[in-house]
């Protein structure tokens, strides 16, 4: 059955995917959820596929109000989350009873929260993905009074007694500080900049202001390009960074244009690029080298984490009956409300 | 895109999920047909974990999953690739021909007259030459699937604006160092726009969303302002 999900306050929010990885062979970047992670977790815990579309927060408060039941899961930047005036888990699958309204507020140590919703949320699709991209104009960003249409509704579990906390997945949380620590690898034109590219090692950057889904700028020492010849246009992989003027490093994100002139000084891992995603504006960065196969262990232990959150939330939901209609009306009295 | 032996070509990591294939034979067509068909033969190839390829005047990114393959791996499938290349030979596709309507300077090319000063040639001597010759599509870059081209005929490389602007308007024909390039929307850009043609070049209604490919061929045929509002709300489509 589907049900509709009316956005009361919208702050900043859409609905996205992990993004459009056919987009950058037509010159459309990836775009996406920033952290991957966390969005893949979000989904997992609320029982979908890890690309199913889900809402984006991004730094402000939030609120939508249900006409059916739902499952949801929020993750990523730790936020007050309440159902029906209730405070609710982050991290852990969470039952919405139908009427409630489910707030996301006062986001704190981290820049942007995903909450997804069991069966997902119907949004159109550009080469495969629901991702917005700002530039070509595509996306659904939400309004108050949007109405979203949830694709499946799942009855209300709840604890009987005193509303405890009915899950407990353990998944390990991402910790968003003011002072993070950036993994890179060598870049493909490390040697453009000589003995200057040590620099990036030895100082802490600033994150600025004018910082977006398309990339980070960074105050700080500055590494500086030892020749001047015009580079022709060439590929440039998320998490480039490049110092573009005399004023700011540059780190590309997932709205990156796919093709630029710079050169690459180096690339942050794909799980540093999760914790750049979280950044706010006034955060430092302090920068350290890796080797590509060493980040890609670290990328893969993750995703390995997340394979047994999926494992752990299939039997637990398949204990519950949840996803199983007749087994569940059998359930429904017992629960009660 | 004729046929012809591979370039040899350098591999440069570029971080946990990407890989840069550069060509580096003395002859720039060679380089660019050897990306470029190695970039098609990734997509029919299909390799598992292989996200997909841009290729662009002498290098292609590779961008990947790096929990279904690695760098490496990737390395040694472009290795692979390109020897089948040579042995195969993609068939080539017959260019297909745009003709796009141009408006110069004035507000639709607000750095016609500084490009000219710059040349030390006419305003009309900038648009004869940007005018004159065929392009080459050699890539869809940013933004949007812009057609990247080889610049016009001009005595000196453009440089970019020292000001980058926040918003080039879409069908902002512009060029920088020996580059040519039309916007397809609306964006920021640093690069210095002669024209604006009135021809829609985006439509994210269609896959794909750009009417042209690499290896298409494209002119510029000045019209005075009055035609714009004529081809305003119209496509650009080939030339049959």
């Amino acid at each position: 059955m589907n049900s509709t999900l009316t956005i009361l306050q919208p702050g900043n929010s859409v609905v996205t995917d992990l993004g459009r990885v056919r987009g950058p062979q037509y010159g459309l970047p990836v775009n996406g959820a920033l952290d991957q992670f966390s969005a893949r977790a979000a989904n997992i815990l609320a029982g979908n596929d890890d690309n199913a579309a889900l809402i984006e927060i991004t730094a402000l408060d939030f609120r939508l109000q249900t006409d059916a039941d739902l499952l949801v899961s929020v993750t990523g930047a730790a936020v007050t989350l309440t159902v029906g005036g209730r405070e609710c888990q982050q991290w852990e699958p969470v039952s919405v009873r139908a009427g409630e309204i489910l707030a996301i507020r006062g986001m704190t140590g981290g820049l942007r929260t995903y909450l997804a919703i069991r069966g997902s949320v119907s949004a159109p699709l550009l080469l495969g993905s629901c991702a917005p991209d700002t530039v070509v104009g595509f996306g659904l960003r939400l309004l108050e009074g949007t109405r979203l249409t949830a694709l499946t509704s799942t009855g209300p579990i709840r604890q009987p007694y005193f509303d405890l906390p009915l899950f407990r997945l353990g998944l390990e949380r991402p910790q968003f500080g003011t002072e993070l620590v950036v993994e890179v690898t060598d870049g493909p034109d490390i040697e453009e900049f000589g003995g200057s590219a040590e620099l990036l090692f030895n100082s802490s950057y600033t994150i600025s202001a004018r910082s977006n889904h398309i990339g980070l700028r960074l105050g700080g020492e500055l590494p500086e390009r030892m020749s001047s010849t015009e580079l022709l246009s060439r590929g440039v992989p998320v998490g480039a960074i490049e110092v573009p003027s005399r004023d700011e490093l540059l780190v590309l994100h997932r709205g990156r244009g796919v093709t630029a002139g710079y050169p690459v000084l180096a690339v942050v891992t794909s799980q540093s690029l999760d914790l750049l995603a979280q950044a706010r504006p006034g955060h430092t960065v302090t920068f350290r080298k890796t080797s590509v196969a060493a980040a890609t262990a670290a990328h893969r232990a993750s995703m390995h984490r997340l394979e047994s959150l999926r494992r752990a939330v299939a039997t637990v939901f398949g204990l519950l009956g949840i996803g199983e209609p007749a087994h569940w009306t059998d359930l429904a009295p017992a629960i009660g409300s | 895109m004729s046929p012809m032996t591979a370039a040899t070509v350098e591999l440069h990591e570029s971080g946990d999920a990407a890989l840069r294939v550069v060509a580096v034979s003395d002859d720039s067509e060679r380089n660019w047909s050897t990306v470029h068909r190695l970039a098609q033969w990734l997509e029919f190839a299909g390799a598992e974990g292989v996200h997909g390829a841009v290729p662009t005047y002498d290098s292609v990114l590779v961008e990947f999953d790096p929990c279904a393959t690695s760098a490496r791996q990737v390395g040694a499938y472009v290795r692979m690739g390109l020897r089948q290349l040579d042995s195969d030979g993609i068939p080539a596709r017959i260019p297909r021909e745009f003709d796009v309507p141009v408006v110069y300077g004035g507000p639709y090319g607000p750095d016609l007259e500084s490009v000219a000063a710059q040349q030390q040639l006419s305003p009309e001597g900038i648009i004869a030459l940007h005018s004159a010759k065929t392009y080459v599509i050699r890539c869809l870059g940013a933004p949007a699937g812009s057609p990247m081209m080889d610049g016009p005929d001009f005595p000196f490389p453009v440089p970019r604006l020292k000001d980058p602007r926040l918003s080039v308007p879409a069908g902002a024909v512009a060029v920088a160092g020996r580059q040519a390039v039309i916007a397809p929307a609306t964006a920021p850009g640093g690069w210095c726009v002669i024209g604006q043609t009135p021809l829609g070049l985006l439509n994210i209604a269609t896959e794909p969303l750009v009417p042209y490919l690499p290896g298409d061929v494209l002119r510029f045929r000045p019209i005075p302002a009055e035609e714009f509002s004529v081809y305003a709300g119209q496509e650009l489509r080939a030339v049959q």
